[in-house]
């Protein structure tokens, strides 16, 4: 989902970039502040091992496969700000060593995959670890917040490319959502399996209580929330009055700043668009209902009885 | 492979480009990012010059153009897929020539950029720029353990594929999801020992 | 005859316990004079890593001082750990972990930085450790892109750089071809200072130790001559150890 050069407009890149910048600088400081000088490396070493991870290729059916984006299992593992540094310095050297996702898009990437995905899926985990018990709980709590991260992203994503003018968000939205509610099903699955993995060996970096930095969960949140009321809202409205007022504000304020951008078009008045959306909402709505529950019973499958091993475990 | 993508090429080429200040490529590859972006359609001429500059530069730093052209191919799937998703759309917003232009613009800067400027002078000019430390660092340490930690997932991946005998989909994601969680512990373990070498040598 | 100097290294009795509770060292204890060179044998997870942490004060977690390790007459505490730092050199096992810095001469920089030097005089030191261990002009070379061999010396500068009185190395041959390990053994017996080291080389360890202690099951089980000690195949075999070839055919000397 790392978005390249010229998807993303002046206006928007610079929107996303204060926000990510003012993410990333409060993220910073938390870990100056609460990680022990001891696991400091830890971030760099966690970035990279992110970027092997990426690599890996789960496959899925046919030709594709799937892979681990990672975001919230590092927050579940190194708290939330940590894992927004960590994203931050993948996205860096992605960019400039590898040309994924361009430079011009790196405070827009950040965003929807750092503070929307990473941030806001850790909120999800820490809401839902908290109401399910023990550690069929926690799996499914993970599985299902990094699907949510997934989702988040893509929403994120659609929004920046509307407000951008690139693709419009009746037909960004509900091809992002959907195609991301897919994906992330496989994110979901395999943060589980990884997490379960490092549980086995050693419980004490999955249990939290060694994580340094909880805290930032709830300012990081605040700004992906502000985020998706600037990105994602103006064009969700069912109103076409004021959909098209908002747009046709932005289309003013994008006059100033670039010349060139169209005002937003009046096609959102079309009834058929706008049960595009409409339609996406709720099957998302939907979705997450049934991930849930799936989440919950791949937590059961995967951790077997509260006593002694599951018999399908390998021994490695 | 993974060697191939960093590193290497400055240290064998010696053209002009690699020795202009990093400061000097830095800067001069964002403005010409930002500037793209910016541009608005109709402006010709600065995609034209931009084109030419950047082609002017490549040639002069002598990297193999089929390299580079190689490395453009991956534009990811993404520019594709916006495109396909916009082409049926009456009312597509943005020609996707100029969406073309621009991210083959921004990505053909950042590859002469990387290719000719080794990463640390790159962080170097960040830290000029006051970007905090603890992010300098580490970018700076997972620079060093990118390949470390790649190989080493490498070497255990061939390891379990040689003892895996469920060709099941399931056996396979379950042996890549141990592989991923004693990578992430054995980096876990190396970043203690990392803190014990520097403090070895002094550091507080 | 007992020196008038100060051990280089005296340790009295030292325990130490792991996170959940195995005991790693048993009381050990042992006396390096200075000048000496001393092997450190023993098999694998009888503590001899666990041992040489605490010789530069990485290890206990706390220190109290109430750790019986001793250099040059100083228990380490926390309020001397920086000048028993600059004293003592640690060659770690995995040069991986000690070169964190992406290029030699940054690396090699690192330690002499610490003690605060900078501009001509630290190029100077850097440059100088360099030719000592034979990699003189690799100061630009990056060190991801270095041989196993080269990485163990780059490793060797970066701690020589610091210009110690004792040297400990933890298993500097492992990984290395033939040639490797001798101009490795050559560069040792070029360098004056005190030396520990750990190794599993036992061939080496005849060729360069004078002494050797021999660790088990966290604690010393042999301390004396190398022919000496080494020769007594039984125990040798007894700890998980062997009597090495070289000494099996010629009359120690």
């Amino acid at each position: 989902m790392h978005i390249p050069d010229g998807f993303v407009d002046g206006k928007t890149a610079i929107a996303a970039a204060t926000l990510s910048a003012t993410g990333l600088g409060l993220a910073l400081r938390r870990v100056r502040r609460e990680l022990p000088a001891r696991r400091m490396p830890l971030l760099g070493l966690a970035a990279a091992f992110l970027f092997a991870a990426q690599m890996v290729n789960f496959p899925v059916a046919g030709g594709t496969s799937g892979h681990l984006m990672g975001g919230v299992l590092v927050a579940a593992l190194l708290g939330p700000s940590a894992a927004v540094v960590v994203l931050a310095t993948v996205l860096l050297v992605q960019c400039l060593l590898f040309g994924d996702g361009g430079v011009s898009a790196l405070g827009s990437n950040l965003f929807d995959m750092g503070i929307l995905g990473a941030g806001g899926g850790f909120l999800v985990y820490r809401a839902v670890a908290a109401r399910l018990r023990g550690l069929r709980g926690q799996v499914a709590a993970l599985a299902f917040s990094s699907w949510c991260s997934v989702v988040f992203a893509a929403i994120g994503c659609a929004g920046q490319l509307a407000w951008s003018n690139t693709v419009a968000f009746a037909t960004g939205f509900p091809v992002m959502t959907t195609v991301h509610m897919l994906v992330g099903l496989g994110e979901g699955a395999i943060s589980a399996l990884v997490f379960l993995a490092i549980h086995r060996v050693r419980p004490d970096l999955t249990s939290g209580e060694g994580q340094a930095t909880r805290s930032g969960g709830f300012a990081l949140g605040l700004l992906a929330v502000l985020g998706i009321a600037v990105f994602v809202v103006p064009f969700a409205s069912p109103l076409p009055d004021a959909l098209e007022a908002t747009a046709h504000k932005l289309g003013f304020a994008a006059k100033v700043i670039s010349p060139a951008v169209p005002a937003a078009a009046p096609d959102y008045r079309l009834p058929g668009i706008h049960s595009a959306i409409a339609a996406t909402a709720l099957a998302a709505a939907l979705g997450t209902l049934v991930v849930l529950g799936l989440a919950m019973i791949l937590g059961k499958v995967l951790v077997g009885k509260p006593r002694g091993h599951s018999a399908k475990e390998p021994p490695c | 492979m993974l060697k191939n993508w960093i590193g290497h090429h400055h240290e064998h080429h010696h053209g002009i480009v690699q020795r202009l200040p990093a400061e000097f490529k830095m800067a001069a590859a964002v403005l010409i990012i930002a500037g793209t972006v910016a541009a608005p359609a109709h402006w010709h001429a600065w995609f034209a010059s931009i084109a030419i500059l950047l082609l002017v530069t490549a040639w002069s730093s002598r990297i193999s153009f089929g390299f580079l052209l190689r490395r453009l191919a991956l534009l990811s799937p993404f520019v594709v897929g916006v495109i396909v998703a916009n082409a049926f759309r009456p009312d597509f917003h943005g020609d996707w020539r100029l969406l073309a232009a621009r991210s083959g613009i921004g990505l053909f800067t950042v590859i002469l950029l990387s290719n000719s400027t080794p990463f640390g002078q790159m962080l170097a000019v960040l830290k000029r720029a006051h970007v905090p430390p603890l992010l300098i660092t580490t970018l700076a340490l997972m620079h060093r353990y990118l390949f470390v930690l790649v190989e080493e997932s490498e070497r255990m991946r061939r390891a379990r594929a040689s003892r895996t005998l469920g060709r099941s989909r399931r056996a396979r994601w379950r042996v890549l999801a141990s592989v991923l969680g004693q990578l992430f512990l054995r980096a876990s373990e190396r970043a203690e020992r990392i803190f014990d070498a520097m403090c070895a040598r002094g550091w507080k | 005859m007992k020196s008038a100097t100060k051990p280089a290294i005296e340790i009295e009795n030292l325990r130490y316990r792991y996170h959940d509770g195995t005991e790693a060292l048993r009381g050990v204890s042992l006396v390096i004079e200075p000048g000496e060179c001393v092997g450190l044998l023993g098999p694998n997870g009888s503590g001899k890593s666990t041992l040489l942490l605490h010789l530069n004060g990485i290890l206990p977690e706390k220190l109290t001082g109430s750790a019986n390790v001793r250099t040059f007459g100083e228990t380490i505490t926390q309020q001397n750990i920086d000048q028993v730092r600059r004293r003592v050199g640690l060659l770690f096992q995995d040069p991986d972990d000690q070169l964190f810095c992406p290029t030699v001469f940054e690396d090699v920089a690192f330690g002499p930085q610490q003690l605060g030097f900078a501009g001509a005089s630290l190029a100077e030191r850097v440059e100088q450790a360099l030719t000592q261990v034979g990699l003189a002009g690799y100061g630009h070379r990056s060190t991801h892109h270095l041989s196993h061999g080269e990485k163990r010396r780059a490793c060797l500068a970066g701690v020589l750089a610091c210009e110690p009185s004792v040297l400990i190395l933890d298993e500097p041959t492992s990984g290395l071809d033939p040639r490797g390990r001798r101009e490795f053994k050559h560069l040792l017996e070029s360098i004056s200072a005190t030396k520990l080291i750990a190794t599993h080389d036992l061939e080496w360890a005849v060729e360069l130790c004078s002494r050797v202690i021999v660790l088990d099951g966290g604690a010393v089980v042999a301390d004396g001559p190398t022919a000496t000690v080494l020769n007594d195949e039984e125990r040798m075999l007894a700890h998980g150890l062997e009597r090495p070839h070289s000494l099996r055919h010629h009359h120690p000397h």
